[in-house]
């Protein structure tokens, strides 16, 4: 199998003038999301604030907010101490996305609504909730970044566009929300073409106790193959080449197995209770209410 | 390994665009995917592989095509260097035929080369060269089988030390087998391997032989040679076609001629005559014989035929030569069968040549006229020729000669013409089976009856009609000087035969039976 290093696709204008209009109407005609309403003069207070219900000690690891460690343990053990809080739900949202190279995949990458999903997530989280932080692992400088209150919405868009396409695992990405930590549900939007990577992750998180919600942006390749032709299919992630002949059958085969990954993925999330959402994805240039009003939707429940 | 044809190793250029060949289509769609995992999975599920260039199997075909230019260039697998040819130089002179310890030395020679050469790799080249008597050439596989090699007579006509000389070569190997008689040095090229040994040895040398025939007188002088260390008693035996004769004992001198007179009387129905010296302790017997075929005696019937102005000659004649042969005169009568026809003037129905005659003036050709020629001068007669030779014919007086009675023929007796210069007055017609004599007069035109020579003219004039009929035939294979004195033999030290150098080998079609196998294992590779 050869590697061939090739220009990966572009991806379109994401948060073109009209979409940012849709995000707006959006936002206000949308429904709250849950428990913004009951908690709104909590969610002033800043997120990453020592507030929470305290859930015990780690190590101090270089890097961890000085705030955080309990001076009063350190004294007992002669050893630094962070204190651990769990995070309201109700009041922040976390937002995991994934860079990995596979979202360039589509007509239309798939990586282009992932980008205006997290808009639209992180929009409403900012609307209602106290604040919203967005772990993109790979991102280099900006793999963490945390946003509160409607005015960052711009700063929120500006940090989604300028996010790079970077390689990273779903083990690596896990461990960079268990090492910040959880504020709130986190909202993982990936393409989950591995769920065996997936699963351990997801067990660690569940360990934690951390409400997850899946989102995969659903592109027609993901539903059918290619029926006829001669294709040279390019992994995205490794360059790898394959040189297919697809006829009926093979489509029917190809059908058939990504039938069966997708319910590989849904089977992943069951197990530990957390919902998986397949957004259909609309075309890059529909930018009606209608084709986003489902994710609203989905984030009020 | 070498190649007979480095320049057509320049088709390998041709590998490059099998390679180009062999790399399946590209296709003009490319699509980036999530998943690729998926889709290698149903064509697994589907046991399709993709199309892609198969190294083992571009290997095979470079291989298959290697094989064939390497072929089409000539390898050539370089052999031993060494001769390839092998001249086998048979001494098969007569004295090869002694024997020592119940063996011939030519058995002993001829079965050291059989072995020698049922032991030779096939693709020397052999070559048989039997050197005394009859010089036989025999090459390839009939040389090899010794085919009619025939048995060893006559002389060594041959210097076999110059012959090995000139044969032998960087490729060649000359391998002279000989008892070293009658050579002065031994062949210093090749191999060598010398048979036989010194011996005592009795030999006839030569047999002259007075042939008296149709009288049964026969005589003969046999020359015989003792080569041994002392003299010795001998005998010649005569056996055969002659009546009873005791064997004449002889004393044998060491490495002299002697001559042994013989005088025999014949059987008159002839047959094989052998006359045998015996000597104890000879080592080569096949030169002790000597044997003649003798001709029968003739019992003719001699008929007289003669014209009304013949004289008594004619039929006087013909009773001295039936009393000499032993014959009787018959009256010619038409349809009666007789063995010479006497024949003088008149005109007579005979085939010139066909028919044993002896004619004197007769016509054969009723048609043609003859004219007399009167008084011719007689000039010579021949010589050399059987018929005339130590006769004296000088006082011969022809009156009255016509010549249109002289068929086609030899002429043994001529006339001077004025004209047309010396001209034949008798001559011989016919073969060597069949023969008639004509003389170009008649008997009583002439003296020739007169003349002492008559007789013995007559007689042999007989013996010419009869022609081969009359002759001996000698059996015995001709006298090979030199052959009879083992004792005197050259000898040498025994050279082996030198290693034979391998030919190339040309690897051409191996090679090509390795291409046709890589394709045969290509077609099994998936």
């Amino acid at each position: 199998m050869k590697r061939r290093t090739r220009n990966l696709p572009e991806v379109p204008e994401r948060f073109p003038r009209a979409f940012q209009n849709l995000l707006h109407d959006l936002l206000a005609r949308g429904p709250r999301l849950p428990g913004g309403k009951t908690e709104h003069e909590r969610s002033k207070r800043r997120v990453l604030s020592q507030s929470g219900t305290f859930v015990g000690h780690r190590r101090y690891v270089r890097g961890d907010d000085l705030r955080r460690i309990d001076w009063a343990a350190c004294a007992r053990t002669g050893e630094l101490f962070v204190k651990l809080f769990e995070e309201e739900e109700r009041r922040a949202l976390t937002l995991l996305l994934d860079l990995s190279p596979s979202l360039l995949a589509g007509v239309a990458p798939r990586r282009l609504f992932m980008l205006r999903l997290a808009a639209i997530i992180g929009g409403l989280a900012l609307r209602h909730l106290d604040g919203l932080t967005v772990i993109a692992p790979g991102g280099g400088g900006a793999a963490v970044a945390s946003f509160e209150g409607p005015g960052e919405l711009d700063a929120l868009l500006a940090h989604l566009d300028a996010l790079p396409v970077a390689p990273a695992s779903a083990e690596a990405a896990i461990g960079v929300v268990l090492k910040r930590g959880v504020a709130g549900r986190l909202h993982w939007i990936s393409d989950f073409v591995d769920p065996t990577s997936c699963e351990l992750p997801l067990a660690a998180l569940r360990r934690r106790g951390a409400a997850v919600t899946g989102w995969l942006p659903m592109l027609a390749e993901d539903r059918q193959a290619p029926v006829r032709g001669y294709l040279r299919l390019a992994d995205l992630e490794t360059g790898a080449e394959l040189m297919v002949a697809v006829d009926q059958a093979l489509a029917a085969e190809m059908q058939h197995q990504l039938e069966l990954l997708a319910r590989q993925q849904d089977r992943l999330f069951a197990q530990f209770g957390y919902p998986l959402r397949r957004w259909p994805v609309p075309a890059p240039a529909d930018l009606q209410v209608a084709s986003y009003q489902q994710i609203v939707q989905w984030c009020s429940r | 390994m070498s190649l007979m044809h480095a320049a057509h190793l320049w088709w390998l250029l041709v590998l490059p665009l099998l390679f180009w060949l062999a790399l399946p289509p590209r296709p003009r769609q490319q699509a980036w995917t999530a998943h690729l995992v998926q889709w290698r999975l149903a064509q697994k599920a589907l046991r399709q592989k993709p199309p892609r260039l198969s190294g083992l199997r571009f290997l095979l075909l470079a291989l298959a095509c290697l094989a064939a230019v390497v072929a089409h260039a000539g390898p050539v697998l370089a052999g031993t260097p060494g001769p390839t040819r092998l001249v086998v130089l048979l001494d098969a002179s007569a004295s090869m035929a002694a024997r020592h310890d119940g063996r011939s030395a030519f058995d002993v020679a001829t079965q050291a080369v059989a072995q020698k050469l049922a032991a030779l790799p096939d693709h020397v080249e052999v070559t048989v060269l039997r050197c005394g008597g009859d010089l036989v050439r025999r090459h390839g596989p009939a040389a090899r089988a010794l085919q009619d090699i025939g048995r060893p007579a006559g002389a060594l006509a041959v210097d076999l030390e110059a012959l090995a000389a000139e044969v032998a070569g960087p490729n060649t190997v000359a391998w002279t087998l000989t008892d070293g008689q009658g050579q002065g040095r031994l062949p210093a090229a090749g191999a060598l391997l010398c048979v036989g040994a010194a011996g005592p040895n009795a030999a006839i040398v030569a047999v002259r032989t007075i042939d008296r025939w149709p009288l049964p007188g026969f005589s003969a002088a046999v020359d015989v040679l003792w080569c041994g260390p002392e003299a010795c008693t001998g005998e010649v035996q005569v056996t055969g076609a002659v009546q009873d004769t005791p064997p004449l004992s002889i004393e044998l001198l060491p490495r002299a001629v002697q001559t042994v007179p013989v005088d025999l009387e014949r059987l008159a129905k002839g047959g094989l005559l052998g006359l045998r010296l015996v000597v104890a302790g000879d080592v080569l017997p096949d030169d002790d014989v000597f044997e003649v075929e003798l001709p029968p005696l003739p019992a003719p019937r001699i008929a007289v035929l003669v014209d009304a102005e013949a004289g008594p000659f004619a039929d006087l004649a013909a009773k001295t030569l039936a009393q000499e042969v032993g014959g009787q005169v018959v009256p010619a009568a038409a349809g009666a069968e007789v063995g010479l026809l006497l024949v003088d003037g008149g005109n007579v129905a005979i085939a010139p040549g066909r028919v044993r005659s002896i004619c004197f003036g007769s016509q054969f050709d009723a048609q043609q006229v003859p004219v007399p020629w009167l008084e011719p001068q007689f000039a010579d007669w021949d010589r050399g020729s059987p018929l005339t030779a130590g006769l004296d014919l000088s006082e011969l007086r022809v009156h009255c000669a016509f010549r249109e009675t002289l068929p086609a023929g030899q002429a043994f007796l001529w006339a001077q013409h004025a004209v047309q210069g010396r001209v034949p007055l008798a001559v011989v017609a016919g073969d060597e089976r069949h023969a008639s004599v004509h003389f170009g007069f008649r008997l009583q035109d002439s003296n020739l009856p007169f003349l002492s020579a008559f007789p013995q003219l007559l007689r042999r004039a007989f013996v010419r009609c009869y022609g081969a009929a009359a002759k001996l035939r000698v059996r015995s294979p001709a006298m090979a000087p030199g052959e009879q004195d083992l004792q005197a033999r050259a000898v040498g030290v025994d050279r082996p035969l030198p290693p034979f150098g391998t030919p190339d080998r040309e690897l051409a079609a191996w090679s090509l039976l390795l291409g046709l196998c890589a394709l045969a294992l290509r077609a099994f590779v998936p």
